[in-house]
């Protein structure tokens, strides 16, 4: 019996020393286009404060939304939709006082060169992915773009829905598709596929990355510290690498 | 039909090889089980190979290990009866009679349905599931479906040991008749004695995967009957009985036979053993048993520690049992006249005749 | 409950489809090899026999990845059907075949258990009354393992309309094309707004499935009466 009590001791210890270690996490629900930009970022923090750690969770803006509306451990929330930001404010799951716009992007058609080069060529071609419309903005904003430039009927059969803006870009590097509509932050990270055009910005709504802290993150100082750190100009500057408009 | 056989095959637990020559159209295969009678009678159908060897039907060369020789059993036209009857269950009465019939060659269709049915009484049955028939039906059928494929050889692997006495000497008759009418050869294998009697006519003994004798099967039932405790059975064909004071008077020969057991057929069979005939060397003035028959020894041979007495009584045969010490006390030679008593409750019918 | 939009009906018209179409492509090569395991002695059986059981131990967006790098544009046989000008990825033949490959080891084990309880007594009396043996095939040994043909089809088939893993991954997620039930589930379920119609397209699913059920129970029970 001696020796079960020295183990819960030695448990016990543990948990108390891995506390802070806990108290330093911070929770990011991310859209998928801003993954290599915000990894980037959540780097160079982590190096000028040690002791955070970082667990990140990138997809599609409604997938993420979902999550967060069950009970996922998230502490800033950044959707590639205000829709789904306006959903989580609805229900008091985010701080509304800290809501704003943390980046913009601009849709294009990225595939093999030669496919397609406007979006009247797309009637010509056999598949074209798109993220599902259901939870990926992307894949809404193109939907929008289809009805305002008349190809909706036309288009019906040859879209493939994807999980994400990650996933048409994969299938439109394996071919498997014509091309594919994603952000041209996505495009410039591919490495076969190059953007054939970019959408018309009349087509669609500008495509706009409203960023909060959940409730939780208010409460999370190394998360508000971080929240901080995502408007200053080294992130301006990282975002404007990868492609992406700051204003 | 012409049948010679030289094969061997070895298993985990004993060894078959034998080699034989045999000719006849009723021909019995005998042992117990186990002795390799089964596997035997695969080979000779084509279900299992031999290791080497050659089998020989009528001329015709089924196996040969030498000539490298194999015939698939569906060339070989030999049909098998077996021991489940093995009918199809998803086909009628009619449909399994008729599976043989259908993959024979046109020339050799040459058995006439309607005949068959009715030599084997299956009028009333043809269009039912097989599932719903009796054993002896089963049976029956089965073998009229190996009948109609007009095989050149019909293998029997102890059809009758599944079913119930009454039932068993009920068949006997119509093997008999469906392969005379139609002039089908068969080969017969039984554990039972008394059913190579009553449809072979020689009887090939196997015992450890090795042929032991060929004989008759008269000449194997007295052989044997030393070694068995029923000794020899006589088999009586009876027929007509009359009432007598309880008993019932069958005409035999030129005298008649008074039996406790009677039946109500016309025509019967019936069983004496040769331990329950009792010889005098002088007429008994009066004797309790109700039969009584004056006979002339025609032979005698030996079998074990037995001697059986050939004896020929109004014209029939019978087959009596002594002890050698008997022999020499009566003076029992052939040629001499004896006296064989037998009582009425000493004979027994045959189930179902 | 939400009543079913177009797509919902595309998405159960493309199942049911799917469903029938690798049941019944799987029957004539499952009852070859089903026949083959069971009836025909050779070597290397039992390489065979863990072939065909593979699918039900791997998952099956593994077993979708296979199918992916064999009939992609670029795979093995892809190329060749590529050149031929038949596409198959991201179409419903993929889906089928998905299906088909998912389902194809359910298909052999009950059709090798209905051929396993047939007596082989009676495959010999029909080798003996001069059956060949693709005849005695054909006349006793198929008529015979109906029920287990039976029983088996209905669990493919079931096994078909609920198949997700392989399919996403060949197939794709094309609604009207190759949007079977579970992946329309799927896209609902990605959605916070749309829940509620991943549950009428559930229930349609569920019915479905007890609408199979009951009549492979029913078939069942008939063939067992006849005997």
């Amino acid at each position: 019996m001696k020796s079960v009590s020295r183990i819960f001791v030695y448990f016990f210890c543990l948990m108390i020393l891995a506390s802070p270690a806990l108290a330093a996490e911070v929770n990011l629900s991310v859209a998928a286009s801003l993954k290599e930009a915000i990894n980037e970022l959540s780097d160079s923090f982590a190096r000028k404060q040690p002791g955070v750690k970082f667990v990140k969770n990138y997809g599609a803006s409604g997938a993420l939304t979902k999550q967060i509306e069950n009970g996922a451990p998230s502490d800033i929330f950044i959707s590639a939709n205000p829709e789904w930001m306006e959903y989580l404010k609805n229900r008091k799951m985010v701080d509304t006082s800290s809501i704003g716009n943390f980046t913009y992007n601009t849709l294009v058609f990225a595939g093999a060169p030669g496919k397609a080069s406007s979006m009247q060529d797309l009637t010509r071609l056999e598949k074209v992915a798109i993220g599902s419309p259901k939870s990926v903005p992307a894949g809404e904003y193109a939907i929008e773009a289809f009805r305002k430039a008349g190809l909706d009927r036309q288009l019906e059969k040859k879209l493939v829905m994807a999980r994400d803006v990650r996933e048409c870009l994969m299938y439109a590097e394996r071919g498997e598709v014509d091309g594919a509509f994603v952000y041209k932050t996505d495009a410039l990270l591919a490495k076969q596929a190059r953007i054939l055009f970019t959408v018309p910005q009349e087509l669609y709504p500008r495509v706009t990355y409203p960023m909060a802290l959940t409730a939780a993150g208010a409460r999370n100082r190394y998360a508000t510290a971080f929240f901080a750190f995502l408007h200053g100009d080294e992130a301006k500057a990282v975002l404007t690498k990868y492609g992406f408009a700051v204003r | 039909m012409q049948l010679s056989m030289t094969v061997k095959k070895s298993f985990n637990d004993f060894t078959l090889s034998t080699g034989f020559s045999v000719s006849g159209d009723r021909v019995g295969i005998f042992g117990v089980s186990g002795s390799g009678k089964s596997t035997l009678v695969s080979m000779l159908a084509g279900l299992v190979s031999p290791e080497n060897g050659e089998i020989v039907l009528d001329g015709n060369c089924l196996y040969s290990s030498v000539k490298q020789i194999n015939l698939p059993p569906e060339q070989r036209r030999i049909a098998m009866v077996f021991q489940q009857h093995s009918l199809f269950p998803h086909l009628s009465v009619r449909n399994n009679l008729l599976y043989g019939f259908k993959r024979c060659p046109l020339e050799y269709r040459t058995i006439d349905f309607a005949a068959l049915v009715e030599v084997l009484k299956l009028a009333g049955l043809l269009d039912r599931s097989v599932t719903n028939l009796s054993g002896g039906e089963k049976q029956r059928v089965a073998l009229g479906r190996a009948i109609l494929a007009n095989p050149r050889l019909l293998l029997m692997d102890e059809p009758l040991s599944a079913l119930d006495d009454s039932l068993r000497f009920q068949i006997i008759p119509y093997l008999k008749s469906v392969s005379e009418r139609f002039g089908i050869p068969y080969l017969f294998i039984s554990h039972s004695l008394l059913e190579m009697r009553l449809l072979t006519d020689t009887v090939l003994v196997f015992e450890k995967g090795s042929m032991m004798e060929q004989s008759t099967s008269e000449q194997l039932a007295r052989s044997r009957m030393g070694q068995t405790p029923v000794g020899y059975i006589n088999l009586l064909n009876l027929r007509c009985p009359s009432p007598a004071a309880g008993l019932f008077a069958y005409p035999w020969g030129a005298t008649r036979l008074l039996l406790s057991v009677g039946s109500d057929r016309d025509e019967s069979m019936a069983e004496l053993s040769s331990k329950d005939i009792i010889l005098f060397k002088q007429h008994p003035e009066a004797i309790s048993a109700r039969n009584l028959l004056q006979c002339s020894v025609r032979s005698l041979f030996s079998s074990g520690r037995k001697i059986g007495v050939e004896l020929d009584c109004a014209g029939n045969t019978l087959i009596a049992e002594v002890v050698q010490d008997a022999v020499d006390e009566l003076a029992i030679t052939p040629g001499s006249t004896i006296y064989a008593a037998v009582k009425a409750s000493a004979f027994r019918m045959l189930p179902g005749t | 409950m939400i009543p079913l939009s177009s797509t919902d009906y595309d998405a159960i018209r493309l199942s049911l489809q799917v469903a029938v179409a690798a049941t019944l492509l799987s029957l004539p090569l499952g009852f070859a090899v089903a026949y083959l395991v069971t009836f025909v002695r050779f070597r290397g059986k039992v390489v065979l026999e863990v072939l065909i059981n593979l699918p039900l131990t791997l998952p099956p967006v593994v077993v979708g990845y296979f199918l992916l790098l064999l009939l992609g544009k670029h795979g093995w046989l892809g190329s060749l059907l590529s050149d031929a000008g038949i596409r198959i990825i991201f179409t419903l033949k993929a889906a089928v075949i998905a299906s088909a490959v998912v389902g194809f080891p359910l298909l052999v084990r009950s059709l090798r258990i209905g051929m396993e309880s047939i007596d082989p007594q009676l495959i010999n009396a029909s080798r003996t009354l001069g059956a060949r043996w693709y005849d005695t095939l054909l006349t006793v040994i198929l008529p015979l393992s109906l029920p287990g043909l039976i029983a088996g089809s209905s669990l493919m088939f079931a096994r078909s309309l609920g198949e997700f893993g392989a399919t996403i991954i060949v197939a794709g997620n094309i609604p009207g094309v190759t949007q079977t039930i579970p992946l329309a589930i799927y896209e609902y379920a990605g959605s916070p707004t749309s829940e509620n119609m991943a549950l009428s397209l559930c229930l349609v699913s569920v019915v479905i499935s007890v609408v199979v059920l009951f009549l492979h129970e029913n078939m069942a029970k008939k063939l067992v009466r006849r005997d």
